[in-house]
């Protein structure tokens, strides 16, 4: 079997390890814990927009991984710890254990969802000269253990984490698919994550105000 | 250095290196562990002496046992000694020997010589042996799926499922090196092998308990000559992962693409320094984490397993 | 014409800031001011685009089909902004200027969206209406509003997220014919038409369908619908229903546009008829049973939004111009609706249907309008919805889809049944009795209380009843007889989603 080659190989390195992280942040119990994969992830983002602007002389990437990494490393990962955790460092209640489904289901249902987002982004033979087919197709099976994550958990802060998460493996496409997208309109997405960002912080400070926790277990009144 | 040593010499060469080197290998992984905690610790050749005494002390036999009791670690021993004839220990080529099996043929080995100690720590009546010849035997269960992906990535990758090509597709090019199907299978391979050799995070391999014994406590009834054999069966399957681990995944350097004796020489030196350096990664990490709960090993599997599901996954589309 | 749609993107925006930081008392004012002021801009822009595409670069572009939208939007943000006086009550508080903050940015955002040159603008506007018009459901510091906030965030920040990986495929389809520094300007991508390759774009609109559609409110994706609907302020669900769910449904048929431009009019056409009747059916089944008088009209929303997808699906200029009227006359009866919904909750002090009972003894001009407003949204002629639900019709058998227009004629009937048999159960039922008088001293005390909860005959302010009248006379006009400048607009609208240029 031909070899991909080194550029491509890197790629798909990356997204791989983006999708493992996704898998841990599905697996870890606790927020500070979850909010580190995810800056780890989105530093691995950047070192994709750079590895990518390396190899394809687009050096517009190298302001968008300066400043995906400055938001999504730094100040979202910020906001989301000095939101969650309560100031003596302890764990607020309600994220530990609001597992629907065991952790070993989860993973494995998770493993299951993986394969399906894997399997139908591979197979719509999107390719060109610029897209490592497998990054995409990792990219799709990142989507669905999003949405996994956010329906395993019932708790705001892991449904948040799934949300920007998503967001992650969407960038992660883009760089794919459309490195070539004008920066303006990258930026403009970013910009709107931190908007995304401002306008969970704020419900998930209203709902911790309200209940005391971060489970949503109680968020069963409107039905119907 | 123009002299050519003979195949078959090589291939006894293989057995040797292992058989010789392995107690040798737990010794390196011991002392580094103390090091690392500030402890002088034992000498290096430590586990040759253990092993010496061991054989020059007499043997006892649980009352009942029958002669399969004694007969497993002979058995066992002698899987392990066949397993590096057919992994590329030394040389880039094959010997021929190496055909004898594929990588399963090597998986069937090291499970029968699993299969032999349990069945004979059923035979003592001991609890504890029991204990731990049936958890060794649930996790086993929850690995294999993880090394049978393993295998189906190599078998993706080359085509066959020879260690030698295995070994050889990796050389070939940085490419190959780098991409996401060969690097998540190897480090699902090494998980692995940190459960099959009793290591942290699964297993403290030193420790005295008996409750969070899995490997160590299946030969709690042997003794004498025949838990030197069940020692140095241990030693040898642990070098052998840590081999195959090098050899065919991670590190396919350095082994003599020639019969030219200084190729030979300097393939078995670069062999030894690979399995030390491996030692020295399981070291780090018998220092640097704790134990799991016997109840979490299911997760790490599950993790190991993640990482070979992954690496089919990604093989399949060509790319990875 | 440039003047004017940037006076439209600044003027919403900056009398939300004006009513934030300016006076406590002239928030009203203002927001009022600023309402009226978009639907002149936007009058004065429809001449415009019934002819012709304005374009400003690639970034602002308004056409026909915007000019729809953009009139429905307008009329709705007039209408509530005068509405929401009422609705204060004179407040001044924090709450009310948070609140005129949230509700001119949230218009600001639905005027923007139409108004946007290309797909990534387009996306980036419908995401800001969404985190807008979630913190205005979280201003009622209620458990509900926390909840339904919540759900709302999440599962639409999703939806839009999928609609993100939507235009990226776009991009990445446009790219392919117009080079990789092509911005996914409406323009060139549906000029490109034909030579896009046809997976992404198919893939893009699948995506796009279901990531818009779960703001549009489209079947399975409408979970958090109606929670937001009957949790938000009054005048925040009139424009959430009327304006929002409209203005997403817009960004679906510029998908439409281009996915019917690249692959013909099959695919997008089927997808859109299975989304549509799916929406249409579950709707008009849980209009039934509803007993949140609010909630009740949020289904309803979902069941016009499946009307919406059914007619596009069908394809002919009548049905499509019928969907055009449809959205304006949606936006003017749902509007009327919710606004009417609001002046009950407001007398009863409750949201319970049970509750309601003689809303049109007790309310001598809110009750007949809403009254009205529950016929019209029921297509009853000579409402303007009667008009676009006949002309969809009549492009289903037109076009030969004769088991969907069936269906669509049967489910509306059905629905009709629901919206019928709950107004009438509020409206026309007799006024709730204060008790009888106590025969004995002993229960006096205890039933006092309950003598208050008896509402007087009375409008809680007229501030609530004129935009209502406003809204009724533009429903009469687009029933009986449009004027020429909006039949123009609608004709080219219906002949641009048709696949004329």
């Amino acid at each position: 079997m031909s070899s991909p080659g080194v550029y491509d190989g890197a790629a798909d390195v990356i997204a791989a390890l983006m999708l493992l992280l996704e898998f841990g942040m599905l697996r870890q119990a606790l927020v500070r814990d979850q909010v580190r994969l995810y800056a780890a992830q989105s530093a691995l983002i950047s070192v994709l927009a750079i590895v990518i602007a390396a190899d394809r002389n687009l050096p517009d990437l190298y302001a968008l991984a300066a400043l995906s990494g400055t938001l999504k490393v730094v100040v979202v990962p910020l906001v989301l710890r000095r939101l969650l955790g309560s100031p003596d460092g302890e764990e607020t209640p309600g994220v530990a254990g609001s597992y629907t489904l065991s952790p070993a289901s989860a993973v494995l249902a998770a493993i299951g969802l993986a394969a399906f987002g894997f399997f139908s982004f591979g197979s719509l033979g999107i390719s060109s000269p610029e897209a490592p087919a497998t990054a995409l197709a990792i990219a799709g099976a990142m989507v669905f253990v999003a949405f996994g994550l956010m329906i395993v958990r019932r708790d705001v802060a892991s449904q948040a984490i799934g949300f920007f998460s998503l967001e992650n493996a969407i960038s992660l496409a883009s760089l794919v698919v459309a490195a070539g997208l004008p920066l303006l309109l990258e930026t403009a997405f970013l910009f709107d994550l931190l908007l995304a960002v401002v306008v969970f912080a704020m419900l998930i400070r209203a709902h911790h105000a309200r209940s005391e926790s971060l489970s949503t277990a109680d968020l069963t009144k409107l039905r119907g | 250095m123009s002299a050519a040593v003979p195949i078959p010499l090589i291939q006894l060469l293989q057995v040797l290196t292992v058989a010789l080197a392995a107690p040798g290998l737990t010794g390196v992984i011991a002392k580094v562990e103390a090091r690392l905690q500030g402890r002088r610790g034992p000498r290096v050749l430590q586990p040759y002496y253990d092993l010496a005494k061991l054989v020059r002390k007499e043997s006892l036999a649980p009352e009942g046992a029958s002669w399969f009791f004694l007969a497993a670690p002979l058995v066992a021993v002698a899987a392990y000694l066949t397993i590096p004839l057919l992994i590329p220990v030394l040389t880039t080529y094959g010997l021929p020997l190496g055909y004898l099996g594929d990588i399963l043929g090597g998986g069937f080995l090291l499970s029968l010589a699993s299969f032999v100690i349990a069945a004979a720590a059923l035979e003592t009546g001991s609890p504890y042996a029991q204990l731990g010849s049936s958890r060794a035997k649930t996790f086993s269960a929850i690995t294999e799926p993880v090394v049978l992906f393993v295998v189906f990535t190599v078998a993706l990758l080359t085509g066959t499922d020879l260690p030698y090509h295995m070994a050889a597709v990796v050389r070939s090019s940085a490419g190959q090196v780098i991409r996401p199907a060969h690097l998540l299978a190897s480090a699902a391979l090494f998980m692995v092998i940190l459960l099959e050799t009793g290591r942290i995070p699964v297993e403290t391999h030193t420790g005295t308990n008996e409750f969070g014994m899995i490997e160590e406590a299946r030969s709690f009834e042997h003794s004498g000559p025949y838990l030197a054999l069940l020692r140095w069966g241990g030693e040898l399957k642990q070098f052998i992962l840590f081999t195959i681990l090098a050899d065919v995944f991670v590190v396919p350097w350095g082994l003599a693409s020639t019969q030219r004796l200084g190729d030979v020489v300097l393939a078995i030196a670069a062999l030894l320094a690979k399995a030390v350096a491996v030692g020295c990664v399981v070291a780090v990490i018998d220092d640097s984490f704790a134990k799991l709960r016997l109840f979490k090993i299911t997760e790490y599997a599950s993790a190991a397993f993640l990482l070979a599901v992954l690496g089919v996954f990604t093989m399949y589309l060509g790319g990875g | 014409m440039i003047g004017v749609m940037l006076a439209l993107l600044a003027v919403p925006l900056a009398a939300g800031i004006a009513s934030f930081f300016g006076p406590a008392r002239a928030g009203a004012g203002i927001t009022v001011t600023s309402g009226i002021a978009c639907f002149g801009l936007v009058l004065a822009l429809i001449p415009h685009v019934a002819h012709g595409t304005v374009s400003y670069l690639s970034y602002l572009r308004a056409d026909a089909v915007s000019g729809v939208f953009l009139l429905a939007t307008a009329f709705l943000y007039a209408a509530v902004a005068v509405y929401a006086v009422g609705y204060l009550h004179g407040r001044s508080d924090v709450y009310a200027r948070r609140f005129y903050l949230g509700f001119n940015i949230f218009a600001w955002a639905m005027l923007a969206a139409p108004l946007m040159g290309s797909l990534a603008l387009l996306w980036i506007a419908i995401e800001v209406t969404t985190v807008v018009s979630a913190l205005l459901i979280a201003i009622e510091d209620t458990d509900g509003a926390a909840e339904a906030s919540w759900k709302y965030v999440l599962i639409a920040s999703a939806g839009l997220g999928l609609a993100l990986l939507a235009t990226i495929f776009a991009y990445y389809a446009g790219a392919q014919v117009l080079g990789v520094h092509s911005d996914l300007a409406i323009g060139p991508l549906l000029r490109a038409g034909g030579r896009l390759p046809a997976t992404p774009v198919r893939l893009a609109f699948l995506l796009a369908v279901l990531g818009y559609g779960t703001k549009v409110g489209l079947f399975p994706v409408h979970t958090w619908l109606p929670d937001a609907h009957s949790e938000a302020p009054t005048p925040v669900s009139a424009l959430l229903s009327g304006a929002l769910l409209a203005t997403s449904f817009y960004a679906i048929l510029r998908f439409y546009q281009v996915a019917a431009a690249a692959l013909g009019s099959g695919f997008p056409r089927d997808t859109l008829l299975a989304f549509g009747i799916a929406s249409l059916l579950l709707a008009s089944l849980y209009v039934f049973g509803q007993r949140d008088v609010k909630r009740f009209l949020a289904y309803s929303s979902v069941e016009h939004m499946g009307i919406l997808a059914i007619g596009v699906s069908f394809g002919a200029p009548i049905a499509l111009a019928g969907v055009m009227l449809h959205v304006m006359a949606h936006a003017a009866a749902k509007g009327n609706a919710f606004m009417g919904a609001g002046v009950l909750t407001v007398k009863y002090r409750t949201k319970q249907m049970a509750a309601m009972r003689g809303g049109l003894a007790l309310l001598p001009w809110s009750g007949p309008l809403f009254l009205l407003s529950i016929f019209a949204l029921s297509a009853f002629p000579p409402s303007g919805i009667f008009r676009s639900e006949f002309q969809i019709v009549a492009g289903g058998l037109a076009s030969g889809n004769y088991a969907a227009a069936a269906a669509l004629v049967v489910l509306v009937t059905v629905a009709f049944f629901g919206l019928a048999t709950a107004a009438t159960s509020m409206l026309l039922t007799s006024p709730p009795q204060p008790p009888q008088p106590p025969r004995s001293g002993t229960r006096q005390a205890a039933q006092a209380p309950a003598q208050e909860q008896v509402p007087a005959r009375g409008e809680p302010s007229v501030w609530m009843v004129v935009p209502v009248l406003a809204g009724v006379a533009v429903l009469l006009v687009l029933g009986v007889h449009p004027p020429g400048e909006i039949t123009g607009l609608i004709t080219r609208a219906a002949a641009q989603l048709g696949g004329t240029p």
